[in-house]
This record gives C-alpha cells, sequence and structure tokens, in this order.
C-alpha cells in the first residue's frame, strides 16, 4: 500500500486521532503554553526531555496541584517557569535542598527537580551527595548535555575525556563524572537515559516518581550550538543518532558500563 | 509565668516556638550551636542538619514557600556562604528568618570571642539592590522579645528578616520571664502544591520572567523597597537614655557593647539603635540636640558611616577590637578621642 493510500484509509485517521487524544495531548495540560516558546537554540535537546516529563506525569496521572517543580541554574533551569504548576527557580546549585526543604516541610508534595549536569554535579555536587545520603523522596532529573551551554561552551563535570570546549581548547584533561557510582550500597534508584530513547527516558521517569527514595535520572540530551558543534558533530540529528548507536538498553543490572543506559535500583539497608 | 534563667541562644530557641516556627535547617559553627541544639528537642519543630550552611539556607527557603515558618542560625562565615541565597529569598519574598551570632574575622578569626563586624554585610553582602530588616538587641531578654519580632517583620514584609547577635550575648545567662503573649502574624500567602505560580530569582511580574525589561526591573525593586520601608515603620526599636546631667554629647553603640556604655549613662546621653536597617530616623532629632556624637563599634567603622551619612555630620570613632572589652580601655579610648 502507498503512503497515500494509507493516509486516505480511514483506519490510519482513526489510529491517529487516537494516538493524539490519548498520549499528544493530555500532557500539555502540565505546561503553561502560552509562553511558549522555550529560550532553547534550534537542535536543543532539553525540549524532549521537558516533554518526557510530562509525559511521564501524565502517564501517572499526578495531580497539578500537590506537584512542584524546583530548578536551578542554565538552560534546563529554565524549564520550570514553562510548568503550569508552582515551581521554585533557584539559585545556581541550590535547587536539591530547596526541593529538600520543601519535601520535609510537606511530605504530601510530590517534589520534583529539573536542572543540568553542571548545576547539579558541579556547584551542587555536594548537596546531591547529601541528598543521596539523606534519601529524601524527591526526583531529580539531569539533562546531561555535557557542558555549561549558556555560559558559551565550557568544560562541565560530564564533559568527556578529550573533547573540546571553548575552556579546552586542546581537549578535556579530566574525566567525566561516573555518577552511578555515588549510589552504590544506598537506597536509590539511578536511571541513565537519552534523548533519543523516548519510551526508556519516559520509562526512566516514570520508574523515579514512584519510587520511594532519592531517585535520578540522568538524561543525557544533545548541545549541538555550544557543543556538539566544536567536537565534529554536523547537527543535531547527528548526535542523535550517535545515541542510537553508542548507547544499549541494559536495565536492572548492577552496573552501566559506559556504552549502556538503564534503571538501577540499589536497596541497601533496607 | 515564672521566672527561667536562660541563655542567649536558648532563648532565642524559645522565642521562635513561640513565634510559630515549625522548620529549622542549620549546620553546627561557634557560637550558634546552641539554637540547634535546643530546636532538636522541640516537639513541633523539624530540624534538618545540612551538609553546609548554603544547603541550610536554601532548604529554609523551600520550607518556607512551603508554608511553614522556617529559620536558620549561624555565624560570621556561615552568613557569609549564604549571601547568595538572601539575596534570592529577596527577590523571590520568601519570609524566613537568619540569626547571625557574630565572632571575630575575618574568616576563621577568634571562634569564641563576640565581635560586630558583619553590619555592612547584612545590608550589602548579596549582589544587588534589596532592603533587609534588621535587628540587633543587647540582652537575653531582648532576644527572646526581637526573635518573635523578626518573625513578625518577616511574614508582614515577606522577606528574609535577619537577628543579629554577638558571641557575648549569645552565650550569656540572665532571668527572664519568657511570656508566650505576643501578637503573632500568621502565614496569608497559600503554600507550595497549591496554584500554578513561578518563583524565580530572574526579574520577573506575575510569575512571568521578564529578563531584558528595565521598566520592570524598576517596578519591581521600587516595589520592594516600598514594601521594607512601610513595614520597617511598624518596627521602629532603639533605646535613648537622656542624660541626667548636662552633657553635650551623645555616646552610639549597640549588642554587646552597648551594655558597657550603660556605665556612662551620668556622663553622656546614650543612644542605641535596636533596629539596625532601614536606619531608625529618630536618630536624626535625638542627634540634633547634641554637639558631639561618640560612637564605639566592636569593628574598625562600619554602622558609623550609615550613621554619618543619615546626620551629615562628623562623628568621633572608637572601635573595639580583637573580642575584647575592657572599660578601663573604653575611658581611656574616650578621652584620647574627647
Amino acid at each position: 500500500m502507498s503512503t497515500v493510500e494509507r493516509r486516505g484509509s480511514s483506519l490510519y485517521v482513526k489510529s491517529l486521532r487516537l494516538y493524539f487524544m490519548n498520549t499528544d495531548i493530555n500532557y500539555k495540560r502540565y505546561l503553561k503554553l502560552d509562553l511558549l516558546p522555550t529560550p532553547w537554540c534550534p537542535g536543543c535537546g532539553n525540549g524532549i526531555v521537558l516533554k518526557a516529563v510530562c509525559q511521564a506525569f501524565d502517564e501517572l496521572n499526578l495531580p497539578k496541584e500537590g506537584t512542584v517543580i524546583v530548578s536551578g541554574i542554565g538552560c534546563a533551569g529554565r524549564s520550570a517557569g514553562f510548568f503550569d504548576l508552582d515551581s521554585v527557580h533557584t539559585a545556581h546549585g541550590r535547587a536539591i535542598p530547596v526541593a529538600e526543604g520543601i519535601k520535609y516541610a510537606n511530605d504530601a508534595l510530590t517534589v520534583v527537580v529539573l536542572s543540568g549536569d553542571g548545576d547539579l554535579l558541579g556547584i551542587g555536587g555536594n548537596h546531591l551527595l547529601h541528598a543521596i545520603r539523606r534519601n529524601t523522596n524527591i526526583t531529580v532529573v539531569c539533562y546531561a548535555n555535557e557542558i555549561y551551554g549558556m555560559t558559551g561552551g565550557q568544560v562541565s563535570p560530564l564533559t568527556p575525556h578529550n573533547a573540546k570546549t571553548v575552556t579546552s581548547p586542546l581537549g578535556n584533561a579530566d574525566f567525566p563524572i561516573d555518577v552511578q557510582s555515588y549510589f552504590k550500597n544506598r537506597n536509590s534508584y539511578f536511571a541513565r537515559t537519552t534523548a533519543f530513547h523516548l519510551n526508556h527516558l519516559k520509562k526512566s521517569i516514570v520508574e523515579a516518581l514512584k519510587f520511594k527514595g532519592f531517585s535520578f535520572v540522568e538524561a543525557r540530551t544533545m548541545c549541538i550550538v555550544n557543543y556538539g558543534r566544536r567536537v565534529g558533530y554536523k547537527n543535531s540529528h547527528e548526535m542523535l543518532m550517535h545515541y542510537k548507536e553508542f548507547y544499549k538498553v541494559s536495565d536492572d543490572t548492577e552496573e552501566l558500563s559506559q556504552n549502556e543506559i538503564g534503571i538501577l535500583r540499589h536497596t541497601a539497608g533496607l | 509565668m515564672p521566672k527561667q534563667l536562660l541563655q542567649g541562644n536558648q532563648a532565642i530557641a524559645m522565642a521562635a516556638e513561640v513565634a510559630g516556627v515549625k522548620f529549622f535547617a542549620g549546620y553546627p559553627i561557634t557560637p550558634a550551636s546552641e539554637i540547634i541544639h535546643e530546636m532538636v528537642n522541640k516537639r513541633h519543630i523539624k530540624v534538618l542538619q545540612m551538609e553546609d550552611e548554603i544547603a541550610s539556607i536554601n532548604a529554609v527557603i523551600g520550607a518556607s514557600l512551603a508554608g511553614l515558618k522556617a529559620m536558620t542560625a549561624t555565624s560570621g562565615p556561615g552568613f557569609s556562604l549564604m549571601q547568595e541565597s538572601i539575596g534570592l529569598a529577596h527577590i523571590m519574598e520568601v519570609p524566613l528568618v537568619i540569626v547571625n551570632v557574630q565572632r571575630v574575622g575575618p574568616s576563621t578569626g577568634m571562634p569564641t570571642l563576640p565581635a560586630q563586624g558583619d553590619i555592612i554585610q547584612c545590608k550589602h553582602g548579596s549582589h544587588g539592590d534589596y532592603f533587609p530588616i534588621v535587628f540587633y538587641p543587647n540582652s537575653v531578654a531582648e532576644l527572646y522579645k526581637y526573635t518573635v519580632m523578626a518573625f513578625n517583620a518577616a511574614e508582614e514584609s515577606l522577606s528574609p528578616v535577619i537577628l543579629l547577635s554577638d558571641g557575648y550575648i549569645s552565650h550569656l545567662y540572665e532571668t527572664i520571664v519568657p511570656h508566650r503573649d505576643f501578637e503573632v502574624v500568621k502565614r496569608t500567602r497559600p503554600p507550595l502544591g497549591t496554584g500554578n505560580r513561578h518563583f524565580t530569582g530572574l526579574s520577573h511580574e506575575n510569575s512571568v520572567v521578564k529578563t531584558a525589561d528595565a521598566d520592570n526591573y524598576r517596578r519591581l525593586i521600587a516595589s520592594l523597597q516600598e514594601k521594607q520601608q512601610l513595614t520597617a515603620q511598624r518596627y521602629n526599636y532603639y533605646e535613648y537614655c537622656a542624660c541626667t546631667k548636662e552633657t553635650d554629647t551623645l555616646l552610639i553603640s549597640f549588642g554587646a557593647l552597648s551594655r558597657v556604655a550603660y556605665y556612662f549613662r551620668n556622663d553622656f546621653a546614650l543612644y542605641r539603635p535596636i533596629r539596625m536597617y532601614p536606619l531608625v530616623e529618630e536618630i536624626k532629632t535625638i542627634a540634633a540636640r547634641y554637639k558631639r556624637i561618640l560612637m564605639m563599634e566592636m569593628n574598625t567603622g562600619q554602622y558609623v558611616h550609615e550613621i554619618e551619612s543619615i546626620l551629615r555630620r562628623e562623628i568621633q570613632f572608637i572601635p573595639i577590637l580583637g573580642g575584647c572589652i575592657d572599660l578601663g580601655e573604653i575611658k581611656r579610648e574616650i578621652a584620647r578621642v574627647g
């Protein structure tokens, strides 16, 4: 059957309509659509993660009242303002302690932190370690774009070894943080996923929201403007295709190797 | 109400409970640690010992937005760490109380000894313009009273209010009557999770971020300033003792040092600001009666410039440094500048 015929068939139209009615429309109720577009560059992956977060909310049917978004500073930090929920846009690196304050003050709230790798692992790294230690029941979604995008593309805690950035013109001398190692021997949830693996991304966030205790989702997203183009990618699509080829799904293992994405649940001390 | 022998820091914790505090986050530091020690033993107060003072103030901001009256307590080094988030709390309009028990600085300095070196930091510590309300009592009874006042001012102004103390007053034991019949201002803003507001450190208007709108920024800052001034007017606290004898000298001091100044009440008129910021306007009329103004502080000259700028006249200044308050030395210094 040719494409033209398929488009014309009532079954296809019906299924399209069903698809949009059931999945694609409902998640938008969590967003302030009149504030769009976002300030993110063309080709940025942040929007994909933002959508996945909303879809995860939708899948769990989280009530708007009782859900709070907290974000830090940077590209990813701007996500909070687009939610049609109460949201807090904190100082650089301080999203986690603010979220902890909110959660300890009112345990009934679902508190979700959305921020970047520079914010959560760099300036706010200490807070992350101690939030894991306290096992505060919050969900952190890290937009891991491997760069400080908003400030022009400097080395971040997740920038790969030898990658060229504006502050490492000869290649990054250091190795990136292996975030999953923070979670060993703790009652915790850690997921690594990418902006390409949409279903896995959504599933990771859904499972993180369901998890009782501290949960962290490291979502690899692409930054073409301040990172990708300097390390040899022609466009954002190439970066997505790299995720597709490089990462293999490996859920519920003990440890993820460099090219694996998946969900790790540690239940030490329970 | 029976009398009680209380330490300054204990009085702060007791008064906080009276004011309705439900959340405390802090980090151990001399000489403010007794406040968190007291707090953990209170039944209806959630206490978090955080990993540093930055986390403490941010957890307090979160808890306050989530609907609880919240506070933190620290000393100079921790207060320096908190500065960025104090600015954030001002622009997000988060009511909270920060107790700063001052010690000798800069840096680690002399941790167990009192100083008054954080006065300017209260006003200008964070970047940008903001207009804090600051109280500085000088006795255990006053610490008790002004802790409640600080919470009330915070709720009325929707801003972080700073309660200054120092290593001397906070570790002082005095007998006070810890009465509970204060008028306590209740929280008016609905807590987080009940709407679609966006609290942000960016310049904003009605939950919408406006990063390049100069007019909006000017309106925002002007409204914050006006709100702080209006609230401060209701907390016009200062102490003035006209001298029993004829004198042409006014001696200004505050905090621990003002307790020593009482020794000179038969020689000079005494003035003590309790609301440090915004400055109490009455100082203008009081100072107009005196030819000479003498001021002592436990720093090399911080609040003296504020008083000079509001009075537009010269003030003789006596620095008392190193956490050592010695009456003989103060007498000699007064004789020297006089």
